[in-house]
């Protein structure tokens, strides 16, 4: 049995005569300037190119060695030599800062990607196709928000160990429900506008409406999505990562410096936790901000 | 459309929060300074966290056997041969013992004890018939007995004859090692109190019913159902009556026990705290929590918070590791269809044990809490049972020795990693099964959750590197790496597991004596990389029914030299945090408390 996909039409819902979406009607140059007029969107921004800088720019101006220990370096305090001291097994701080954030980074910024894809097909499949089909999809999302995805994944830790690219693919495939859920409301809409209505009368296919029509029109909603996926997503690697659950050795990210520095709380060894911590709060809040300021720049209402 | 606003502040929320808590933990929370509960009259001892204590019974069987259970049970009712470290090292405490001399036969196949002039809280006579009577319950009830493995005691026990009130003989069923059958099996008798607990029901008379072995079964029935009953364990008449230095003074459901001084104890470790208070814990940090606001006397910390030391001789705390009698192994699954062959080379086993640097993990991973282990014995504690060949390393840390073995065995260094380019049998080819361009490369699965073992794989694989054997790190949860890493034939899909870790608190504690056959004889059931050398099953054999310790001292050298695992340092069982001023007692290494030798010392 094959299925075929019925665009829908929501009680209440009236015909459009053009596409409502911002950067569609005001203009790349308008949403830059609401962008930048949002400040912290802006310190945002520039928090991210700054830790994308010191993550993979940094190891080349300051270069330690984070694959071997060296246990008669242990937990150094801060001096001339380890300008962040040095961890547990003799690791230089700093670099190790630079070392794990390219991970956290990548992973975040991949598996929100990644997240954002699968839910943006998914919703807008779902959302065109409507009746039953949109039930059957919009149930599967509502049972997966139903299971928490930490639960999620540290079931799946405990079967394997992922590397890089499966914590991307595994934290990809457990945060693109609420994607799916927005992308999908979005094209309840669209796909009820008179150009998608004509496309179909002249015989234009499903894919195209989906895809030369709904999809650019929901870009708006699908970016500022992503942005927030992305700082989800690095919260979800500390997440994995501080319960020991995430990348080995000598791997590292953010949340597992975290995890093996809680111990020296009592210790006083704050150049253990201070700095990864802190990064992670920075980075999440800064893509946030980007989120928002994103939304301004889009959003048509605000517009004057 | 952008229906995110409730999400956003809910997000800024989490944000906030995070940022909150990181605050906090740099804060450090150090706890209310509470005021001491140490008295000279009481003292309040820690319990496992997440452990209640849940039998009396001084048997134990398999649904109650906890070694806190067996602690509590043998300051009631004294063991006739208390086998143990309460005296600093392992051995037969004899003060805290019925018997006083165990005499064996020169042909080591019997033995005839002599117990002390003991009493009764009751004022009864302790007497061989006591024993006897313990000894017709396990004989007629040995499945249901924690203790039982089949082939040992009581199975290997063929007789037991009184030959007065103070002295009986033991046969057995072949001349076993002294020592062996001292430690390993003589220390579960306990003598019980015939004269009240010989009968079928709580309303029929005592006799001697435990002489067949119906009426052995029926009395068992009838003192399990007993044990069964926590709530009365203050109340029932059955358990006021006992040999050792304490008796029940409440047992709660929930957990917390107290003991009370038996004035009436004519034994050699009469009780110097008159009230003690064994406390449970859902958790250690809820227990360390208890520690810092001084309700507990004597505790325990993580290994991993050692280094806040300091915080707790602040608060007037000893801090005190307490070592197991337990070794700490990786094992190699010689049956693995990629590395085993390699495994299966003694000289590549070498080239591992002398790439991990033991004594720097022993000090610096584990905070000194650790000591060097080099064989199938503990080295924790001084023995007779060590062989100078273990004692002495035979395979000291030395990456660059370790790589040279390799390279005069058919292997080179290919980007890194060590590689066979010389196959065959000789001498300086790679050995039997290893096929030209096998490349040196193992995965351990590795138990997680804990900080310190994550440190010394991280160490391990970067001094294997320098090797140029590569080493990859896979983590699971304690139980799952046990049923990941089963005994197993390299046809077998659960085969595919190379290395196995699980001894975070040791990977294996022994009974007083510590023999291998369960962990090293080809058939033994914990043998999980289906290790085998005949020779050794030989000399496995040989320990523990030879009369002297020259057959253990030989195995001991056997598998420090031939390596059947990686020898790994041996972390200790707990580290305890003492109040100052309580002292007169060693922690036993077989991790049992006697509370009978804690005093107060006013220091």
């Amino acid at each position: 049995m094959s299925a075929v996909l019925q665009p829908g039409r929501l009680p209440g819902d009236g015909p459009s005569a053009e596409p409502a979406d911002g950067v569609a009607a005001g203009g790349p140059r308008l949403a830059v300037r609401r962008f930048v007029r949002n400040r912290l969107a802006v310190v945002g921004l520039a928090v991210v190119v700054l830790f994308f800088l010191f993550c993979f720019v940094g190891p080349l101006l300051y270069s330690t060695d984070q694959i071997h220990t060296t246990l008669t370096q242990v937990n150094l305090s801060p001096s001339g030599s380890h300008l962040l001291g040095t961890d547990a097994v003799g690791h230089d701080e700093l670099g190790r800062l630079m070392y794990g954030g390219k991970v956290s980074l990548v992973v975040g910024l991949a598996a929100g990607i990644l997240a954002t894809v699968i839910g943006t097909l998914w919703g807008a499949a779902a959302g065109y196709a409507g009746g039953w089909i949109d039930a059957v999809m919009m149930r599967v999302v509502d049972a997966g928000i139903a299971i928490p995805a930490l639960f999620i994944l540290l079931v799946v830790s405990a079967i394997s160990t992922p590397g890089v690219p499966g914590l991307i693919v595994i934290l990809g495939l457990v945060s693109w429900l609420v994607p799916a859920r927005l992308v999908r409301a979005e094209t309840l809409t669209l796909k009820n506008r008179d150009y998608v209505h004509t496309l179909r009368a002249i015989g234009g296919t499903h894919t195209r409406a989906i895809g030369r029509h709904i999809l650019p029109n929901s870009v708006s909603t699908i970016v500022v999505a992503a942005t927030f996926q992305v700082a989800d997503a690095i919260l979800l690697v500390a997440y994995v990562s501080y319960l020991g659950l995430g990348l080995q050795p000598p791997k590292t990210d953010w949340g597992g410096m975290l995890s093996a520095g809680l111990t020296a709380t009592y210790s006083g060894r704050w150049w253990l936790i201070l700095p990864p911590g802190l990064a992670v709060i920075l980075v999440v809040c800064a893509f946030n901000a980007i989120g928002d300021g994103l939304r301004d720049a889009f959003d048509v209402r605000g517009r004057g | 459309m952008f229906p995110v606003r409730t999400a956003e502040r809910r997000r800024w929320a989490l944000v906030a929060g995070a940022a909150i808590a990181v605050s906090s933990l740099l804060a450090g929370c150090n706890g209310a300074n509470g005021s001491s509960s140490a008295s000279s009259g009481s003292i309040n001892y820690a319990l496992p966290a997440n452990f209640t204590p849940n039998w009396i019974l001084p048997i134990g069987t398999p649904a109650h056997l906890n070694t806190n259970n067996v602690s509590i049970a043998a300051s009631l009712w004294e063991p006739l041969v208390a086998y143990d470290g309460s005296t600093g090292g392992i051995g037969w405490n004899k003060k805290a013992s019925i018997a006083s001399a165990a005499d064996f036969a020169p042909d080591g196949k019997s033995v005839t004890i002599t117990l002390g002039a003991r009493h009764w809280s009751d004022g009864k006579p302790i007497t061989s018939r006591d024993v006897q009577f313990w000894f017709n319950l396990i004989k007629a009830n040995k499945a249901q007995w924690a203790g039982y493995s089949a082939g040992k005691a009581p199975d290997n026990w063929t007789a037991l004859k009184v030959l007065d009130d103070h002295r009986f003989t033991l046969t057995f069923d072949r001349s076993y090692n002294d020592q062996w059958m001292l430690a390993n099996e003589l220390s579960q008798i306990t003598p019980l109190p015939q004269h009240l607990w010989d009968r079928a029901s709580a309303s029929a008379a005592v006799g001697d019913t435990d002489e067949t072995p119906a009426g052995a079964k029926q009395v068992w029935t009838f003192l399990n159902s007993a044990a069964k009953n926590i709530s009365k364990y203050a109340s029932d008449p059955l358990w006021k009556t006992v040999s050792g230095p304490y008796e029940v003074h409440s047992f709660s459901t929930a957990g917390k026990v107290v003991l009370a001084a038996n004035k009436k104890y004519d034994g050699g470790e009469k009780a110097h705290i008159p009230t003690v208070n064994l406390l449970p814990f859902t958790t250690t940090d809820a227990e360390e929590n208890a520690l810092r606001s001084g309700q507990v006397d004597y505790g325990y910390i993580n290994a991993t918070d050692l280094d806040q030391k300091a915080s707790f001789t602040g608060q007037g705390y000893n801090v005190k590791p307490w070592t197991g009698w337990a070794i700490t192994y990786m094992p190699y699954n010689f049956q693995n269809p990629t590395m085993g062959a390699v495994f299966k080379q003694l000289y590549a086993r070498q080239a591992v044990q002398e790439s991990i640097d033991q004594d720097s993990l022993s000090k610096v991973i584990f905070n000194g809490t650790a000591v060097p282990g080099y064989g199938p014995i503990p080295q924790a504690q001084a023995s007779d049972f060590v062989s100078p060949a273990q004692k002495d390393n035979p395979y000291p840390f030395s990456t660059a020795k370790a790589k040279s073995l390799l390279t005069a065995h058919g292997w080179a260094d290919q980007g890194g990693t060590m590689t066979c380019v010389q196959p065959g049998t000789s001498a300086s080819q790679c050995g039997a099964g290893v096929a030209k361009g096998t490349k040196f490369r193992m995965q351990v699965l590795s138990q997680s959750g804990s900080t310190v073992t994550d440190n010394m794989m991280s160490a391990i694989q970067s001094s294997l590197a320098k090797t140029g054997i590569g080493f990859s790190i896979k983590t699971a949860p304690v139980n799952s790496v046990l049923s990941q890493t089963p005994q197993c034939t390299s046809g077998q899909a659960s085969c595919k597991w190379q290395l196995s870790f699980f001894g975070t608190a040791g990977s294996w504690y022994f009974p007083a004596f510590p023999t291998g056959d369960s962990l090293f004889q080809s058939k033994g059931g914990s043998n999980f990389g289906s290790y085998s050398n005949p020779q050794v099953d030989q000399l496995i054999t040989e320990s523990t029914t030879s009369t002297s310790n020259n057959a253990v001292q030989q195995y001991s050298a056997a598998l420090a030299k031939d390596l059947p695992v990686i020898w790994l340092p041996e972390p200790d069982y707990q580290i305890s945090v003492v109040k100052n001023g309580l002292g007169g007692f060693a922690q036993d290494s077989l991790a049992d408390f006697h509370p009978a030798q804690w005093q107060w010392t006013g220091k």
